[in-house]
């Protein structure tokens, strides 16, 4: 059942600025939903359009399938069915006690003194400060302000909850209480809304997210499909999920079974395989413990790289010459890291370059390099991060090639050359336009072992 | 978060009692101590209330004495003039500074000592009120006094925004001090200047998010005040009866009593 849903609702700044343009969203009852998006994507004034405090200047919002009315009475209802708690809680709580601040909305429904007094004592209860109700609100903490600005919805008994931001400011501790008040009132049957740019929070917290850029809607679905897709999130300026990332690399390492979305981090351990293990004859004089040299794997055998040594570990052996091995893969053909100075920088170059060599994933580093790259269309997939993206793109044996300039050069190489000391993981890695040409690509092509630091 | 005097009265447990008690034991000390004509009664009245804010309403004692020392300060400088310079009758003490005589009479001894005692009594029941009633509870007394509605919702939405303000006006000092903002006197008197402008537009936004965070919850121009009913206890009545009649009766068998 739709309860909340807007059709081609647009709203303009005094100043002329759209704040919201053509959004059509449909709010099913009971979910948890998230909008998400950077600062001042228009959020915060979706959710005042929501609950009928702005008036949009074309489009419409239903509540149940009726359309918003803007005449007072039909505006009680609304903000009695509709509740919103503001991103600062000290904007939101004006009364000088706890206990008078939460009465005021039910108060303001003209309910008798008796009722209003066990609907405040039943959402303080909820939020657990039933404690603190002669407190002055200076008095509390952060995270007990915004439990006492949700009471304060709460208190009026609203079929839809909005949240701007509720986590913002919150130590982790107050932040997770706040997390599970929201969880619970959705048992209970709220519709919960919330805004955020926590990519985390959004995807696992929610049943739907809906994502929004420079005053638009440029996405929705279930936080799995959402944040699947690279491009959207990239568009919105957002990252992946911590957890998604993570499954993303260890999945592309074979580590652990394909096409799920984790969202915890026990769900994320229950995807992983078990160990490689293998039945192999072995000869007569192996001993548990010892090292056996397999051969070379490749097709569906070879889970990280096109061609992969194998070398596995006697684990058991069994009678007749029987024995369970671990394997040990190692990629034959690695991948590498390429750098180019973009200092003298020439679109010809970098597009030969990208056609010669074979490369799959292009970052760039500072904003210099960044900006030459969108000027000459040149797909970039990665702008953040970008040394750590690439390390683990080489090591699952793709080409990487990072723009970048100056003293970023040195940076790079010298970050990359410490992790392949540190982890004795050898990849290739090249500087273009620095030294003698592009020397990588040439010998790459011939002897792809000559090519180690 | 105890540096002003409501905190005080906030944590005071007296501050869970009757209001109209509270306020009918500080208007009778008032009263009582003013009119009467021996210093006796005024110190006890003053004794009774210290103890009453100190004992039952547990304020620091220090703090308690602390906030005395102020105004007792401009009290004995007052009651000094007096005993020098005013009265008549025998001479109690007499010496010569630079050259001037200077003595003390009895009766100027005793009118001194008279407004001394009196202006001791009057801080004792005011600090009473002000460490054991905070301003939340004194609302509910403001509306039961018949004052203008709006002037009561105002004075309610001044106090809690007094200290979001003040949180503001410290944050905005502090980032001005860590700036070298209050280095010299100039300087200083240019970053007061921008905090007093910065803390005008902020109140000026913060006026408009007030109208909307009351607008969504269908404010309809009127707030409504909830007063907490608080009986009048048997034991504190029967207390502030018998606070009341041994003043009463130390007042009258001290009528004509003479220190001196």
């Amino acid at each position: 059942m739709i309860i909340l849903e807007t059709r081609g609702l647009k709203y303009t700044y005094p100043d002329g600025t759209a704040a919201v343009q053509d959004l059509n969203i449909e709010i099913k009852k009971g979910k948890k939903v998230a909008f998400v998006g950077q600062n001042g994507s228009g959020k915060s004034t979706l959710f005042l359009l929501l609950n009928g405090t702005l008036k949009p200047a074309e489009g419409e919002v239903l509540f149940h399938g009726v359309p918003f009315k803007y005449d007072s009475k039909s505006l009680r209802e609304i903000r009695k069915s509709v509740g919103i708690v503001f991103q600062n809680s000290d904007d939101q709580i004006f009364a000088p006690t706890v206990y008078q601040d939460v009465a005021f909305g039910p108060a303001n429904l003209g309910y008798p003194k008796e009722r209003v007094d066990v609907c405040v004592h039943h959402a303080l209860e909820q939020v657990g400060l039933s404690r603190l109700k002669d407190k002055p609100p200076h008095h509390l903490s952060g995270g007990q302000k915004k439990r006492v600005a949700i009471a304060g919805i709460m208190a009026m008994e609203p079929e839809v909850i909005i949240l701007d931001e509720p986590l913002s400011n919150l130590d982790p501790v107050g932040a997770d209480e706040i997390i599970d008040l929201l969880n619970e009132f959705n048992q209970f049957g709220s519709t919960i809304i919330i805004s955020t740019h926590d990519v985390d929070l959004a995807y696992r917290w929610s049943d739907y997210v809906y994502i929004m850029s420079n005053s638009k809607l440029i996405g929705q679905g279930t936080p799995a499909e959402v944040f699947k897709e690279q491009e959207l999130l990239k568009k919105a300026g957002l990252r992946q999920p911590t957890t998604l990332e993570i499954y993303h690399e260890i999945e592309r390492r074979g580590l652990a079974y394909g096409r799920n979305s984790p969202k915890t981090i026990p769900e994320l351990v229950s995807t992983l395989k078990p160990l490689d293990l293998m039945w192999v004859d072995v000869p007569p004089r192996v001993r548990e413990g010892d090292s056996l040299n397999i051969g070379v794997m490749y097709g569906e055998y070879a889970t990280q790289s096109p061609y992969e040594a194998i070398n596995a570990t006697v684990l058991h052996i069994h009678p007749g010459g029987r024995a369970i091995v671990e394997l040990k893969r190692k990629g034959i053909k690695a991948g590498g890291v390429l750098l180019y100075d973009t200092d003298s920088y020439s679109l010809e170059e970098v597009n030969q370059i990208l056609k010669e060599g074979e490369f799959v994933f292009v970052g760039a580093m500072g904003k210099k390099s960044k900006t030459l790259a969108e000027q000459d269309g040149i797909h970039l997939d990665v702008t953040s991060g970008v040394i750590d993206k690439s390390i683990l793109m080489a090591l699952c044996g793709k080409r990487c090639l990072i723009l970048t300039a100056g003293g970023m050069v040195d940076h790079a190489l010298k970050r990359i050359k410490d992790y392949v000391d540190k982890s004795g993981i050898e990849f290739t890695v090249g500087v273009v336009n620095r030294e003698n040409g592009c020397q990588w690509i040439e010998d790459a092509d011939k002897n792809p072992e000559a090519l180690k630091i | 978060m105890t540096n002003i005097l409501d905190d005080y009265a906030l944590m005071s447990p007296l501050r869970h009692r009757n209001n109209w008690l509270k306020l009918a034991i500080v208007f009778f000390g008032l009263l009582a101590g003013v009119s009467s004509t021996s210093p006796i009664t005024p110190l006890f009245i003053a004794l009774c209330m210290s103890f009453a804010t100190v004992g039952l309403g547990n304020t620091p004692i220090k703090l308690y004495f602390k906030l005395l020392l102020a105004p007792m300060g401009f009290a004995v400088i007052g009651v000094l003039i007096i005993a020098f310079f005013s009265g008549s009758g025998p001479e109690m003490l007499a010496f010569e500074l630079l050259g001037y005589p200077l003595s003390i009479r009895t009766d100027g001894f005793e009118l001194a000592l008279l407004v001394l005692s009196r202006s001791i009594s009057g801080m004792c029941c005011l600090y009473f009120l002000a460490l054991s009633t905070p301003m939340i509870e004194l609302f509910a007394v403001l509306k039961a006094s018949r004052l203008p509605e709006s002037l009561i919702e105002l004075s309610m939405l001044i106090y809690r925004y007094i200290f979001v303000f003040l949180d503001m006006a410290i944050c905005i000092r502090y980032a001005q001090t860590v700036r070298l903002g209050y280095s010299n006197f100039k300087r200083s008197i240019n970053s007061l200047g921008m905090l007093a402008s910065t803390l005008f537009i902020r109140s000026w936004e913060q006026g408009d998010k007030l109208f909307l965070a009351m607008n969504s919850r269908c404010y309809d121009g009127k707030m409504t005040l909830f007063e907490v009913h608080r009986p009048v206890k048997a034991s504190e009545l029967l207390l502030t009866s018998a606070y009341f009649l041994s003043t009463l009766a130390l007042f009258y068998f001290t009528k004509n009593i003479s220190i001196v």
